[in-house]
């Protein structure tokens, strides 16, 4: 460190050392003339005694060791160099800049949704548990699903754990003296904080005694995140008194800073304690007793023990669980099949340091192409810098046989060579690192926004510097071997030799790097095709109803205090008053928002001569005049109407409309008008609902989904809340005053929970495929940029090789396109040695993407024609010109360059 | 030049420096005169290697230097022994003891 020191302030040392050297020499001289000898001999044998220049270089040694020493000058001089050449250093920075911050950025994602683990104690001991096998019974929610007596009884399996937590996610509103807001929050298990080792920033987290009982714990723990922006981090907050779906909490505490819940796509604001289910999930039946599946359990192992082995020991444990949960009240009467189903269930136990997130399920694969993706980039602008580098050493063949032949070892030159790329790779890494953060941004930006604003960052972490680090050594290394160990290789007395310009060979090894980055640039043009022709296939498809001009919003009145059988008529008023809004030209209400990739679904019974249970079937309840609002059309019998509607308060669907998948894949050959269905698949389900109409298939979770649905009347017995659909005249969004206005007439408290077209709702479905197309694009445009610069530079070394070769040629008779052919040819070859790298390549990575593509499959042959046609005639433009000024060679003058 | 005097054993020279000056500090001329009248009698110094030896003992610590005004009235650098400098010229002098102990031990046996 001393020694670093040392190289910074190395004028002042050598100033010193001069001083002192002086006074030696000085004083030396003067003893030695006053015993008698003449000046200039003292002054002659002094100098021989000291030694002065060796003296100098063994002091600069101890100062610095020389091989550090010689690396400091090694980069200086790189430095000088690339300062004497802009346009090299411009373009060889620019590349490695763009692989490396492209990279960091993908990989800033990667980190943050799949490889970070959770903020908490010891994270690798956390295991998730889940269930394999038949369920049985209700639930809601996204993944993992499990009962709350079910958390309550592993709780006892101390064997195997410390401790045991459940959670769920769920939307409240919260009032806090203003208006009532939606936000977002987590029902957790008094055993919540405790087992994850998360503690108070202020007063107390949830404890077990909040969530003893049903009732007993009014309280909740705000987010650090939430309470600075939501409270500016008062320290009063706490013994404050909140309104949650209007019943009255105490805030207990405030949760420790990095915490946000154990979901990286669900940031909660707030935590309550499962004791409050009833006040936090309104209409909710008995949680807490009865074997709903909706929360995630999560469980923090015994310090010796492997999630293998705590799954392992758990089965016999579950087996009798598994028929001790059959006498709990509220357990379906199932058939013998299902109940051998049910009973082979077995308990699975993964290790879950990340936590629980439906986000990563959904997004990893994506984010995994993607970082793939970039590392090609990443390649490929290496590839690039190790091209251009060579031409340099081309270009400075004279300058390193000269240094060869002063004395220099080759291995000091590749050393050399080694710093440039290092030095260069370093910067370009710094650039990158710098635009990186811009770059994560607009990545987050694609995403749905709730997800930018809370859960995801757009900042540089230590880890993420330390990767960037990482990337540009290693693309240093990368594009400076090849090369620095050319330069080790070639010979001295040949490169002497070789007149200037046109000196030290190199096309081979540069040939081999262009040909390589044909076929990378080829894997991604191809990719990029493939995900563009995924979302414009999507976009074209549509999902089957109008989405031009119609406006929704959504209200959720039981979170609001109503009971259900209000909230049903607060539904059927704002329905009937925004249809007689005069600026609504038609409009429909549905209790589930379609395309978020959530339903509403349950299993069918159909009794027609005999009696079937269908799959899992997506169900929504709609109004009169929904399907003609949307644009969907009734294929057969009726639309719902007046004769549908039931007074708020009685429960139990009558009539359902069924959509021609339901039809294709349950009543083929029968008339469906008129059969009689059930709802739900047990014996004792009674099909006394009636089809009363066939309308076509249209997307429901997504524009992927081709699903059977059924629909019932929306207006018949109770509802918890509904999302209005309406088509209006002009533009959606000069709707949303007057339809804010309603709502509030009718209730000032209640809050509308989003105003959304129905075109950005289709748009924000699409968020995943944008995102791959966009990229995949930009990434495809750049590889082949990349490797275009790329052929050009060695086509024109060649052309400038051969010129006297060409100019021969000319003389003796050839015609100009003969050149031009002459030089292509070479082009050509490495353009099919290209494709025929990659095409084997696209063949075994095709299975990777088939699951994000649509409409096409990973080895369409047009696509991949046309993404090889494309670079073809690229890369012949790019070897076209070099070719094209060799045909305009002059004779004489390619002849005088002797 | 052809010399009676036998070289400086390797490693004594930062010895012979400690010790010149745990006397009193000295300029790097100063510390060559010395060394000039020990080795006029028993041993050779290079005057080449007093530099880098005197900069190597101030980078590990054992010497420090100033600028100071010498008996000719010219500006100096003048070397003088840290704490550390002095710990470490005892353990020198003690090594050299038992090493020099050790080999006379051993020449009287092959003597008898």
């Amino acid at each position: 460190m001393i020694r670093l020191f040392n190289w910074f302030r190395r004028g002042s040392l050598e100033r010193g050392l001069d001083r002192e050297l002086q006074y030696h020499f000085d004083r030396r001289v003067a003893d030695l003339t006053a015993a008698g000898i003449p000046e200039p001999e003292a002054r002659r044998r002094v100098a021989a005694e000291l030694g002065l220049a060796h003296v100098r270089e063994e002091i600069r040694d101890v100062w610095l060791t020389r091989w550090f020493r010689d690396f400091l000058y090694d980069l200086r001089f790189s430095a000088r160099s690339f300062l004497r050449s802009p346009g090299f250093t411009a373009a060889t920075l620019l590349s490695l800049a763009l692989g490396i911050g492209a990279t960091t950025a993908i990989y800033s994602l990667v980190d943050q949704v799949i490889l970070h683990a959770l903020p908490i104690h010891d994270p690798a001991r956390l295991v998730l548990v889940d269930w394999h096998g038949d369920q049985i019974g209700g639930g809601f929610g996204s993944w993992n699903l499990m009962s709350y007596p079910f958390c309550r009884d592993l709780q006892k399996q101390t064997r195997f754990f410390e401790g045991v937590l459940c959670r769920a996610e769920i939307d409240v509103n919260l009032a806090a003296g203003g208006d009532p807001k939606p936000v977002a929050a987590e029902i957790v298990s008094g055993s919540y904080f405790s087992v994850l080792g998360i503690g108070p920033a202020l007063g107390r987290i949830i404890e077990e005694p909040d969530d003893a009982a049903p009732g007993a714990g009014p309280v909740i723990v705000l987010s650090n995140d939430f309470w600075q922006a939501e409270f500016g981090g008062a320290a009063d907050i706490i013994g404050r008194k909140l309104l949650i779906n209007q019943h009255p909490m105490t805030i207990v505490g405030v949760a420790a800073a990095p915490f946000h819940g154990v979901d990286v796509g669900a940031v909660p604001a707030l935590w309550i304690p499962a004791s409050m289910y009833a006040e936090a999930i309104p209409g909710a039946e008995d949680l807490l007793h009865r074997p709903t599946f909706w929360m995630q359990v999560l469980a923090r192992l015994r310090p010796d023990l492997t999630p293998a082995q705590a799954q392992a020991g758990l089965q016999p444990w579950f087996k009798a669980w598994l028929q001790d949960n059959m006498l709990r009240p509220g357990f379906p009467i199932i058939s013998a099949d299902r109940r051998r189903d049910y009973l082979a269930s077995t308990l699975e136990v993964t290790s879950a340091p990340q936590g629980h997130s439906p986000l990563r399920r959904s997004l990893s694969q994506p984010l995994w192409l993607l970082f793939a993706a970039t590392g090609v980039l990443l390649g490929l602008a290496c590839l690039n810098v190790a091209g251009l580098f060579l031409a340099r050493g081309s270009a400075r063949g004279r300058e390193i046989g000269t240094r060869l032949a002063l004395g220099a070892s080759r291995g000091r030159i590749g050393r050399q060579l080694l710093a440039d790329s290092l030095l260069l790779a370093v910067a370009g890494g710094v650039l990158g690192a710098a635009v990186a953060p811009l770059a994560i941004r607009g990545l987050i930006a694609f995403l749905p926004h709730e997800l930018a604003a809370n859960a995801l960052r757009g900042t540089l972490s230590l880890r993420l510097l330390a990767f960037a680090f990482f990337a540009s050594v290693a693309a240093g290394l990368l594009s400076g071997v090849a090369p620095a160990l050319h330069a080790g290789g070639d010979s001295l007395v040949s490169s002497l030799r070789e007149r200037a310009g046109t000196g030290f060979g190199g096309v081979r090894l540069r040939k081999c790097i262009v040909t390589l980055q044909v076929a990378f640039s080829l894997i991604l043009v191809i990719a990029a095709v493939l995900f563009v022709r995924t979302l414009a296939g999507l976009e074209a498809k549509g999902p089957g109803f109008e989405t031009s001009d119609i406006l929704s919003f959504a209200i959720a009145p039981v979170q609001s205090g109503y009971s259900r059988a209000d909230a049903a008529r607060l539904v059927r008023r704002l329905h009937e008053e925004v249809h007689a809004l005069p600026i609504t030209r038609n409009s429909g209400a549905a209790r589930w928002t379609f395309l978020t990739g959530g339903s509403w679904n349950n299993a069918m019974t159909i009794q027609t001569d005999h009696r079937i249970v269908t799959d899992n079937v997506n169900l929504n309840a709609v109004s009169p005049g929904f399907f003609s609002t949307l644009g969907i059309r009734i294929l057969a019998g009726r639309d719902f109407d007046a004769r549908d509607s039931r007074p708020a308060g009685e429960a139990g669907h009558r009539s359902a409309i069924v959509n021609e998948a339901f039809v294709k894949r349950y009543l083929t050959g029968r008339d469906p008008v008129g059969v009689h269905i059930g709802l739900g698949s047990g014996p004792d389900v009674k099909p006394d609902i009636t089809i009363v109409g066939i309308c076509t298939s249209f997307n429901y979770r997504g524009l992927r989904d081709d699903s059977a649905q059924a629909f019932f009347p929306i207006f018949e017995g109770e509802d918890a809340g509904a999302t209005f659909y309406i088509k209006v005249r002009g533009a959606p969004e000069q709707a949303i005053p007057s339809i804010r206005r309603l709502v509030r007439q009718a209730d000032p408290r209640l809050p509308t929970l989003w105003f959304r077209t129905l075109n950005n709702q289709v748009k924000r479905s699409l968020t995943t495929e944008r995102l791959l197309a966009a990229l995949s694009g930009s990434f495809g445009a750049l590889a082949l940029l990349l490797s275009l610069i790329g052929l050009y530079g060695v086509m024109s070394f060649v052309v400038t090789r051969r010129t006297r070769e060409i100019g021969i040629r000319l003389a003796l008779g050839a015609t100009g396109a003969s050149a031009i052919l002459l030089v292509l040819r070479e082009a050509v070859i490495m353009i099919a040695v290209g494709t025929a790298i990659a095409l084997p390549c696209v063949a075994a990575l095709g299975k990777f993407v088939q699951s994000q593509l649509f409409g096409v499959t990973a080895t369409d042959p047009a696509t991949i024609a046309a993404a090889a046609l494309v670079l073809a005639a690229g890369a012949l433009v790019a070897a076209f010109i070099p070719a094209w000024r060799a045909s305009k060679v002059n004779p004489t003058d390619a002849l005088r360059l002797e | 030049m052809p010399s009676s005097r036998f070289p400086i054993p390797q490693g004594t020279l930062d010895m012979l420096i400690l010790q010149i000056l745990s006397l009193q500090p000295a300029h790097g001329y100063g510390i060559a005169q010395r060394l000039e009248q020990i080795s006029r009698s028993v041993v050779q110094v290079n005057e080449g290697s007093l530099y880098p030896a005197l900069h190597r003992l101030q980078q590990k610590g054992w010497l420090r230097a100033e600028w100071k005004q010498s008996e000719t009235g010219r500006e100096a650098k003048f070397y003088s022994l840290t704490p550390a400098g002095r710990r470490q010229l005892a353990v020198e002098k003690d090594s050299w003891a038992r090493l020099s102990r050790a080999v006379n031990l051993i020449f009287e046996e092959g003597s008898r």
